[in-house]
């Protein structure tokens, strides 16, 4: 028990405490590794496409990213590949692996930045940091101010209630506390799992039956609707069975970025299209 | 007979529970006519009674056979096969709602033969002990492929198979009740009818032939006809833990040794602790969901330890 109560202790004494203390300005950082397809779309959107020597398989986005070194998945960074590279910069996302990434490197002499990108709030603070590491400030406040623009738009009136299910077994939902559920409150699309704080939780199909959502949303690039549809057990829920799916393309919606503004005006547009329910 | 009644109320207890509470709030007497009860609760808890009896069946058989207590339907690398088949479903793209519940029965069927023939010493001898190693080798090789493709492929549904493969009964409808209940009668009926044989079987493979078993056969059809159970378990629910290793114990403790009256219980009271658990599974943290594996491990395995310690009269000492 008391172990326990320790563990937990570190746990929260080790977690990082917030983005790294910001320095003084360094001299623009030329050979940048990018670990996460956050902060690889945001350099780009910066202007600093160019000064990108590595990236994340994942990162995909923008196109011209495919274009870079791919040094691994990210997940547990392979710290030989990155050094290979030479970067003057490592741009982590915040995550307890990464933390053990950021001392391997230093001791190689890599500065690395650690950025949380989990919603609108830390693309704003991270477009700033990665503006003033890569020379190019007035580009990084300026998505900054978009951003922080967009987080104080009072939210429109909400226009459909809507459940993103991002997995089917388990059923696994999208919560509060996450950038999608952000955009969608900001599109007028009202979050029927907005209660649960997480960023993504499990429930059982009776709760999405319960909780009614008018539309689901579905993470996916393709048109059709998913596999699920057409599990009998899954048209216990009325947006399934009246086949109320609206599909969000990766590109635009499949990670915190800068095109947030637009990512919300089409999802405005695919719940005003959707008709009245039947019920 | 007055322990046969208990544990039919037990289930029937369990069943109703399951029926009645839920995560959203029905009214008892809206409970027939609404639709969640109908389309989820319901099937939901026939297939939690129909997968925790097999899987309590299928345990109690494999220990006689292997004659090793440890012995669990997920030790003999089906869980490993399973897994494979799913993640492989999901990288080749095979598309359709029954993609993976298939693939993961093919798996699982896979692992089967693979142990079953690694399992035969000389070609002809299944040797409980190479059986029990082939099992735990290939469960560690097939889990090894899994993670390999997962970690090399480039599509992130893949760490969802992961999820799947411990997914609980959240797929629960009429089709995987239906199905069940086509599929598991013949390997339960298979495994009853062995039931003698096992009795002397779980004495010792010689004395068993000297007491007139046909050792070679009846070791053959308990491996297939148990593992058989645990792929269907296994494709309609995940791979669900400790219900297989606990309730034969449980039960042996209460009925004895005789696999006549052991193997009925065993369906019994497997039925009774997974509803019990997917129950507890889907109300104490709703909205949310726990995963059911867990909650089978945190009801069973104190349970056992209470029933253990009395068998053993407060702790074996010295």
């Amino acid at each position: 028990m008391r172990g326990l109560l320790v563990a937990s202790l570190l746990a929260v004494a080790c977690r990082p405490p917030a983005d790294r203390p910001s320095a003084p300005p360094p001299p623009p950082a030329h050979r940048i590794v990018s670990l996460a397809p956050s902060s690889t779309e945001l350099l780009f959107a910066l202007g600093a496409g160019s000064q990108v020597v590595g990236r994340t398989t994942w990162c995909r986005y923008p196109p011209a990213a495919l274009q870079v070194p791919d040094v691994g998945d990210g997940l547990n960074p392979n710290i030989e590949a990155i050094a290979a590279r030479q970067p003057d910069l490592v741009v982590l996302y915040r995550s307890q692996l990464n933390e053990t990434a950021a001392g391997q490197l230093a001791r190689l002499g890599i500065p690395s930045v650690t950025l949380a990108q989990d919603r609108l709030e830390d693309i704003a603070r991270a477009a700033r940091e990665l503006g003033r590491l890569t020379g190019r400030q007035a580009a990084g406040d300026s998505i900054g101010a978009a951003m922080e623009g967009l987080l104080r738009t009072p939210p429109p009136a909400p226009i459909k209630r809507v459940a993103f299910v991002v997995w089917d077994n388990p059923p696994m939902v999208i919560g509060g506390g996450s950038y999608l559920d952000q955009l969608a409150t900001l599109a007028g699309g009202a979050n029927v799992f907005h209660d649960l704080g997480a960023a993504s939780a499990t429930v059982s199909i009776e709760t999405i039956v319960a909780r009614n959502p008018d539309v689901i949303l579905v993470l996916s690039d393709s048109t059709a609707p998913p596999a699920y549809s057409g599990r009998r057990e899954w048209r216990a829920i009325r947006a399934v069975r009246e086949r109320r799916f609206i599909m969000l393309p990766a590109d635009l919606f499949g990670r915190p970025s800068p095109s947030a503004p637009a990512a919300v005006a089409a999802l405005r547009r695919a719940l005003e299209a959707e008709g009245p329910s039947r019920q | 007979m007055s322990r046969w009644l208990g544990l039919i109320a037990l289930v029937a207890v369990a069943l109703i529970g399951a029926v009645v509470l839920g995560p959203a709030h029905i009214a008892l007497r809206d409970l027939a006519s609404s639709d969640i009860v109908r389309s989820l609760r319901v099937p939901r808890a026939l297939l939690a009674l129909l997968v925790g009896g097999s899987l309590g069946v299928a345990g109690a058989s494999l220990q006689a056979l292997v004659r090793n207590p440890l012995a669990d339907p997920f030790l003999l690398g089906l869980s490993g096969g399973a897994g494979l088949g799913a993640v492989l479903a999901i990288a080749l793209h095979v598309a359709g709602p029954w993609a993976l519940p298939l693939a993961a029965f093919a798996g699982a069927l896979g692992a089967m033969a693979l142990v079953y023939r690694l399992g035969l010493v000389g070609g002809a001898e299944l040797d409980p002990r190479v059986l029990l190693l082939a099992g735990v080798a290939v469960g560690a090789f097939t889990g090894a492929i899994t993670t390999a493709i997962v970690s090399l492929a480039e599509a992130a549904d893949l760490r969802n198979a992961f999820l799947w493969l411990w997914g609980g009964l959240s797929g629960a409808s009429w089709d995987t009740v239906l199905v069940m209940v086509v599929y598991i009668p013949v390997p339960l009926i298979v495994l009853y009818a062995t039931a003698r044989p096992l009795d002397l079987l779980a004495l010792g493979e010689e004395p068993a032939t000297h007491l007139g078993a046909d050792v070679e056969p009846l070791k053959r059809r308990v491996y297939v006809a148990a593992s058989m159970l645990t792929a269907a378990a296994v494709a309609v629910s995940g791979v669900i833990g400790f219900v297989g290793l606990i309730v034969p114990h449980i039960t042996r403790l209460v009925w004895g040794h005789r696999h006549r009256s052991l193997l009925p219980a065993a369906f019994l009271g497997g039925g009774a602790l997974l509803l019990f658990a997917d129950t507890a599974a889907r109300v104490t943290v709703a909205p949310r969901e726990l995963p059911v594996g867990i909650v089978t491990a945190l009801v069973g395995v104190p349970l056992f330890a209470v029933l253990l310690r009395r068998w053993t009269g407060g702790g074996a000492r010295g």
